[in-house]
């Protein structure tokens, strides 16, 4: 039963295709490719997006944005034994695009009111969230995805300069920043709360 | 009083690969004696593991997950296909393609009339022109039929070498090019293949991308620039990248196909789904893959019975639809008389699936 079992799951393992693999298919079109790179990275990629947009309503529209956006760069892969980290990558520079086109949006929507209100207030949102969600979501865009990427996704200071298109001294300065904040935060809410 | 460290920022700048190789080791060597850095460092990894750490992020039900696959698919899928023209476009396309080459006629007819006779070089390949939407460009020794069914375009070369042209978003119909040894099958748009002496001799492609199936050899998927031409040794499976030179058609040697059938992807199990033993858990993704390996690996005899084993036990699995479609392209590579019945259970089953206009050209 042991050695049966064993055998099951090395053929599984070798019935998987690397990324790598996946890459490479996706490049020649092929549409199942996507499926299985969709089944092993949507929960996470959905989760870092979840958390840097502070669970805005078009997740599921930028995780789809991403994969497509990949699919359309798949010739462009490194060879990576993961594609996780190039995917959040890619997200990460979809956001800083979104964030932009919305900045711009409200600029031009303030001008019309006559005054300038805040983007989006996600405090309401965020009642039920653990100390450190509340933290997080409090930070600001840029410093909530740079601390993601370099603390959950594990992505170096230059990885994320690169993914983000900003010096990695400013990746430094973020990461510092949302670090003392988020840290201030937790403590300041940890004594507060019974 | 909080007890403090100089080297306290020095935590963090490690912590981010600031510090080079030996500024790291000697920080680790104060790190280990200073109580200060250390906590510091401590807090930092809380940090991270507190965010690290299983969040409440709605993740929605196991069907709006399915939901959100097939809309992604089917995006990426719209995203593989031209988008068909509309009619205005394709009246002012027409109109600017008439004004154009009246214009040309006219620059031409203004050069020429000068010599009494303009005369074409000798030796200039011979234009054949098909009815649209596909064009030929027939070299003058070539040797070539055409047949057009309802659903199939098929464009027999015996030898010599053709230049195809074709505009999906005029037809659906499926264009062949059948070879002495082998077929070409298009998905677009425009490519040159040439053979001689009964055997295919060079594939290049312009734009979209053709799957070469040549008899004892994997399907080989060419892209935009890439070209295909016979490997120097038999027994050499060949390969998709671009050849740097065109080998010269007729005095080369017939290339022999090599005695066993070269295969670029191996099926690591040779068990199939069907004839794998029952497990407790069944597995619908390595069934799934199992199928898909033998599928990309050119066995498609085992690629047909994989997917249907897979859709009579996961009928309701997210990928049952792409297995339904493989399925039909498995069995017409096998040249089965069963695709047209897989093509009709697919459209039963899906009636608003996304490679419906794919299949409905398969039955028309």
């Amino acid at each position: 039963m042991i050695s049966r079992g064993k055998e099951h799951a090395a053929e599984r393992d070798a019935l998987q295709s690397t990324d790598a693999e996946l890459m490479r298919q996706l490049e020649a079109g092929q549409v199942g490719a996507l499926g299985e790179l969709y089944d092993r990275y949507r929960a996470p990629l959905r989760s870092f997006i979840a958390r840097a947009t502070g669970d805005a309503h078009d997740v599921d529209d930028l995780v789809h944005a991403t994969f497509l956006a990949a699919a359309k760069s798949a010739q462009r892969y490194d060879g990576r034994a993961s594609c996780r980290p190039w995917l959040i990558g890619i997200a990460a520079q979809l956001l800083r695009r979104r964030r932009r086109a919305v900045g711009r949006f409200a600029t031009v929507l303030a001008a019309l009111q006559g005054t300038l209100q805040p983007a989006s207030d996600p405090r309401p949102a965020l009642q039920a969230r653990s100390d450190v969600e509340r933290a997080l979501a409090a930070l600001s865009e840029p410093k909530r995805i740079t601390l993601l990427m370099a603390e959950v996704e594990g992505l170096s200071c230059d990885e994320i300069a690169r993914a983000l298109e900003i010096p990695v001294g400013t990746v430094w300065t973020r990461l510092h920043a949302a670090r003392r904040e988020l840290r201030q935060a937790v403590d300041i809410e940890g004594a507060g709360t019974p | 009083m909080k007890a403090s460290c100089p080297r306290l920022f020095e935590v963090e700048a490690s912590r981010d690969g600031r510090l080079t190789g030996a500024e790291a080791a000697r920080f680790q060597s104060h790190l280990a004696a200073c109580a200060v850095c250390a906590r510091e460092a401590r807090a930092l990894q809380a940090v991270a593991e507190a965010l690290r750490s299983p969040t409440m992020v709605a993740e929605g039900d196991e069907l709006h997950v399915r939901r959100e696959r097939t809309r992604l698919l089917a995006a990426f899928d719209a995203s593989l296909v031209p988008a068909p023209r509309s009619r205005a476009q394709l009246w002012f396309r027409s109109a600017a393609g008439v004004a154009l080459v009246s214009l040309l006629g006219a620059l031409v007819f203004a050069l020429w009339s000068a010599p009494p006779a303009p005369s074409r070089a000798p030796g200039a390949a011979a234009l054949t022109k098909a009815p649209e939407p596909v064009t030929i460009h027939a070299d003058s020794s070539a040797r070539w039929s055409r047949r057009v069914d309802a659903g199939l375009d098929q464009i027999v070369l015996e030898s010599g070498a053709l230049s195809i042209r074709v505009d999906h978003s005029v037809s659906e119909r499926r264009l062949l090019v059948i070879l002495p040894d082998g077929e070409l099958e298009d998905i677009g748009t425009t490519f040159f293949v040439s053979a001689e002496a009964g055997h295919t001799t060079r594939v290049t492609v312009q734009e979209g991308s053709v799957v070469l199936r040549l008899h004892g050899l994997p399907p080989l998927a060419l892209g935009a620039g890439a070209a295909w031409s016979p490997p120097p040794l038999p027994s050499t499976p060949p390969l998709s990248t671009p050849a740097p030179s065109t080998p010269p058609p007729s005095p080369l040697a017939p290339p022999t196909p090599p005695p066993a059938p070269a295969r670029r992807i191996k099926p690591t199990s040779t068990a199939t789904p069907a004839a794998r033993p029952s497990t407790p858990a069944p597995d619908p993704a390595a069934d799934f893959r199992a199928a898909l390996s033998a599928f990309n690996s050119g066995d498609s005899a085992r690629a047909a019975d994989g997917f249907a084993a897979f859709l009579s036990r996961y009928p309701r699995d997210p990928r049952a639809e792409d297995a339904a479609y493989l399925r039909i392209l498995a069995l017409q590579r096998e040249g089965s008389p069963a695709t047209q019945q897989a093509a009709r259970d697919y459209l039963g089953r899906y009636p608003r699936g996304f490679r419906r206009a794919e299949v409905e050209g398969l039955l028309r």
